[in-house]
């Protein structure tokens, strides 16, 4: 089978669109997608020169989302001097795992000349992966702990690295399991709240006082181009999963998705497209009722909606 | 002609390509199995592995031309 725009032979095709590319059309198609989400976003303040330029964190994982969205980010801006990007990765201390995929975050920052920096669970908060899935106090799913913390730690150097953004490697897959999540559990504050947390375009979002504003510009590409993406130019993405991975709730419409797409494709980007519309007048609508409630954790003093924050808490009930 | 799926990481089964239910008819109107046809088989979507020939990423939609096929799980997180 043919590219549709040249004679080489075709290493993909998508359902959704009816396009079969060659692995040169396969990647300006990616690129153009993440640039033009970047647009559409406004990420890009118009106030952003040379001197004043913007810092963009980038939670680097080593996974193939993450490393694929920073080479993008790279080719983009690279000679741009208005953006400046940073790699933040975590070490959530698990054995064999995590190790190698810092090798792989290493390599690409080092490959790149972007500046990498590297926390983890352990010198953080004294704890480790490993040991709290055996310990596991509030009888939780792995990630439902690791999330708390990677977190906090997100928000906590995305604030010290003076970020201007803070940027997350999800795709199409991720973005649409999660609004097919939180639309099923019937919590449309959840949904405002995604849309003025990551979601909306930079300039639409309620004002976010405490936080770094966060961005996905991957979202419109599905996961299996990212991957596709990392393969056809032998990026040195980690492939191995997390041992500790379990969230059951997310598998099941994982599989309810691909199910879906394989008899009706562009089924997630419908979802996707939709949600996005129905969350920013979820947002309008409860515009003015967030922040009110929103304090200092009396443990940390990171911004909480209680008394002490979900991680405070959870890292006491480790001890 | 009978084909070997190798899924990495877990199972390598040999598919019998003329038991394989087919989905579309090609162009010729003869029904010719794809790799998304196969992938049935092996109780995959094509929205979570990759399939290689001889190392290079095919097209899914595409009748099954090779006696070997490598399929690839996608990685989760990152």
């Amino acid at each position: 089978m043919d590219c549709n725009r040249c004679g080489e032979e075709a290493v993909m095709h998508a359902a959704y669109s009816g396009a079969h590319l060659c692995a040169d059309h396969f990647r300006e198609s990616v690129e153009k997608r993440v640039r033009r989400r970047v647009r559409r976003d406004d990420l890009v303040p118009r106030d952003a020169t040379p001197e004043n330029p913007q810092t963009w964190v980038i939670g680097l994982s080593g996974g193939k989302d993450s490393v694929v969205l920073t080479q993008i980010l790279h080719d983009t801006f690279a000679e741009d001097p208005r953006i400046e990007l940073v790699g933040l990765t975590i070490h959530e201390g698990i054995e064999g795992y995590r190790d190698k995929s810092i090798d792989a975050c290493v390599e690409l920052a080092d490959d790149l000349g972007i500046r990498h920096e590297l926390v983890s669970y352990e010198e953080e908060f004294g704890v480790r992966m490993d040991d709290v899935v055996e310990d596991d106090p509030e009888n939780m799913a792995a990630c439902a702990y690791c999330g708390v913390f990677r977190r906090d730690l997100l928000e906590k150097y995305a604030e010290k690295l003076e970020a201007d953004l803070l940027l997350t490697g999800h795709n199409l897959d991720d973005e649409a399991q999660t609004a097919l999540m939180n639309f099923l559990e019937g919590d449309v504050e959840q949904i405002a709240k995604h849309f003025d947390a990551s979601l909306g375009a930079l300039s639409e979002r309620e004002e976010q006082g405490e936080f770094v504003p966060r961005a996905k510009p991957l979202r419109d590409v599905p996961e299996k181009e990212v991957a596709l993406y990392a393969h056809v130019n032998d990026l040195p993405a980690h492939i191995t999963e997390c041992p500790h991975a379990s969230e059951a709730y997310r598998g099941e419409i994982q599989q309810l998705l691909y199910d879906l797409e394989e008899n009706h494709p562009g089924t997630r980007h419908s979802i996707l497209a939709g949600y996005e519309d129905l969350a920013a007048i979820a947002a309008d609508e409860f515009s003015g009722d967030d922040g009110a409630d929103l304090r200092e954790c009396a443990e940390c003093g990171s911004t909480t909606t209680r008394e002490i924050c979900r991680k405070c808490s959870l890292l006491e009930s480790l001890v | 002609m009978r084909v070997t799926v190798d899924v990495k990481g877990e199972e390598t089964r040999e598919i019998d390509l003329e038991s394989v239910s087919v989905s579309g008819a090609t162009a010729d109107g003869e029904p010719t199995p794809t790799y998304q046809d196969l992938l049935r088989e092996v109780d995959l979507s094509p929205h979570e592995v990759s399939v290689l020939v001889d190392g290079r990423p095919v097209p899914e939609d595409q009748p099954v031309e090779s006696d070997h096929v490598t399929v690839l799980r996608l990685i989760k997180g990152g």
